[in-house]
């Protein structure tokens, strides 16, 4: 069932330039986790993890699941240091392409 | 000229989100009488049983339609104005005091409740599931006791808006410095699951008073949605050096396709060392200027159309992700695709954003410095 409905067809390529476009694949230094990254800026981020990323990630395991603690959405370290990395090694291209 | 920029208003769903949304306090509610709450395109009667139990039903007695938020609690059940027939908490008809026997088919539609942090939440969900009580938002510690100020709870009615709008807040960095008149100097979300989380911290403007403007105010804020409806924002507010932990909860219920009840309470930790009259007038305080803080957002919602396709500028945060993840509450579970559910990460880069709107305030000090002077002192 359909749920927000768009009106018109370019409303799709939005959608898909701006949760799509330009990602890049990058890999975990430590553990099995690939996450695709996207960087408009030094300090703009992306990052998009999939099911099976989420599986592999060895920090987030970790993560005491409790509830109702405000750390709980505290990022990978592990996945921030191997970003940075992919950063420095020109790996993940820096700015945007008209606003995505 | 066919590069115009359209606006794609597009279709909102016929449907209500799947998941828990809260009522209000659940104290609110124990009086023994029938309570009326609007949602879910309907009425719901909402009433306390013997055991203490909170009871909700739709509305309307499935017998001649019968007003129940108008009849009278008697016993466990909720007895309708109209015939008297009395309805259980269950959704069954228990008695029809003037008939041999109830017709089998007497069920109306119930609502589970659970409560939490001293709210009541029901479990709404169109395909009819029983109510996943692990997607429940956490409980407080220590709220709702002698450590908080009790929740001091307010209700207000938008018309003309899908509740998306509001959810769309959670992604909406720039509107923090022109709505509520604060500069967000950091800002950050990260959507998992079913909770979807805004990271930031701000400071007042000092060219603005109301809502978040005031140069003295600094602000850490941890805000997650628990699912399609229920907030919590941890809020700690650094006032000249005073900091002061708040609780916000940031709730609502549709009512209809365009409109929705907003309902939101805070509860402020009671500083050490204060007497009871200071630690009331601090908690009242934070209530009245983030109370401020909503009513600038109703007069955005109350006057912008839908849109559906919002074009984006590099500082702004992930409306699209956002909206991806809010789609989950709206489609069947079988539909619930990955890419919903799956975390995604953003920083948002504030840096430049902060430099234009610092420039702008030092000029609208400058002018307003220019203005007083102009004023002869004795006028």
């Amino acid at each position: 069932m359909s749920s927000f409905v768009p009106a018109r067809a370019e409303t799709l390529e939005d959608q898909r330039l701006y949760t799509e476009a330009r990602l890049v694949d990058v890999a975990c230094l430590d553990c099995l986790a690939t996450v695709r990254v996207k960087k408009n800026s030094d300090h703009q981020t992306s990052l998009q993890w999939s099911t099976e990323a989420r599986a592999n990630c060895q920090e987030f395991a970790r993560q005491d699941p409790g509830t109702g603690r405000r750390d709980v959405h505290k990022p990978c370290s592990r996945m921030m240091a191997s970003i940075d990395d992919a950063v420095r090694a020109g790996d993940v291209p820096i700015g945007a392409l008209d606003g995505y | 000229m066919s590069d115009t920029r359209l606006l794609d208003q597009g279709i909102a769903p016929l449907r209500f989100a799947r998941g828990w949304h809260c009522l209000g306090l659940a104290t609110d509610f124990g009086d023994g009488k029938p309570h009326a709450i609007e949602g879910f395109g309907t009425k719901l009667v909402v009433w306390q049983d013997s055991q203490g139990e909170l009871n909700v039903l739709d509305g309307y007695c499935r017998h001649m339609g019968g007003d129940l938020t108008q009849g009278e609690v008697k016993g466990d059940q909720i007895a309708c104005p109209f015939h008297d027939w009395r309805w259980g908490g269950d959704g069954k008809c228990k008695q029809i005091p003037y008939a041999r026997r109830v017709p089998l088919r007497a069920r109306t539609q119930r609502y589970e409740t659970a409560v939490r942090n001293g709210q009541l939440l029901i479990w709404n969900d169109p395909e009819g599931s029983a109510a996943d009580h692990d997607l429940l938002p956490p409980e407080l510690p220590d709220v709702m006791t002698e450590k908080y100020t009790p929740w001091s709870w307010h209700v207000r009615q938008i018309n003309g808006s899908h509740c998306r709008e509001l959810i769309d807040n959670v992604a909406d960095m720039a509107h923090f410095y022109y709505v509520h008149f604060a500069f967000p100097t950091s800002f950050r979300n990260v959507f998992d699951g079913n909770t979807a989380t805004q990271f930031m911290e701000s400071k007042g403007r000092p060219d603005m008073s109301g809502g978040y403007g005031d140069e003295d105010s600094m602000l850490k804020s941890v805000a997650t949605y628990y699912g399609p409806s229920y907030m919590i924002n941890w809020l700690e507010v650094d006032y000249k050096g005073f900091v002061t932990e708040v609780i916000l909860i940031n709730c609502h219920i549709p009512t209809g396709p365009e409109s929705f009840t907003l309902q939101y309470g805070i509860s402020v930790r009671k500083p050490e060392g204060l007497d009871e009259k200071t630690v009331n007038y601090i908690a009242e305080k934070y209530t009245e200027s983030f109370g401020d803080g909503f009513l600038q957002d109703v007069a955005i919602w109350e006057n912008k159309v839908a849109v559906q396709n919002p074009l984006l500028c590099e500082e702004d945060g992930p409306v699209y992700q956002l909206r991806r993840w809010y789609e989950q509450f709206y489609v069947d579970v079988a539909d619930v695709k990955p890419e919903m559910v799956d975390r995604f990460e953003f920083e948002v880069d504030t840096t430049k954003a902060n430099e234009y709107w610092h420039a702008e305030v030092a000029e609208n000090l400058a002018k307003m410095a220019a203005e007083t002077a102009e004023t002869p002192a004795d006028a």
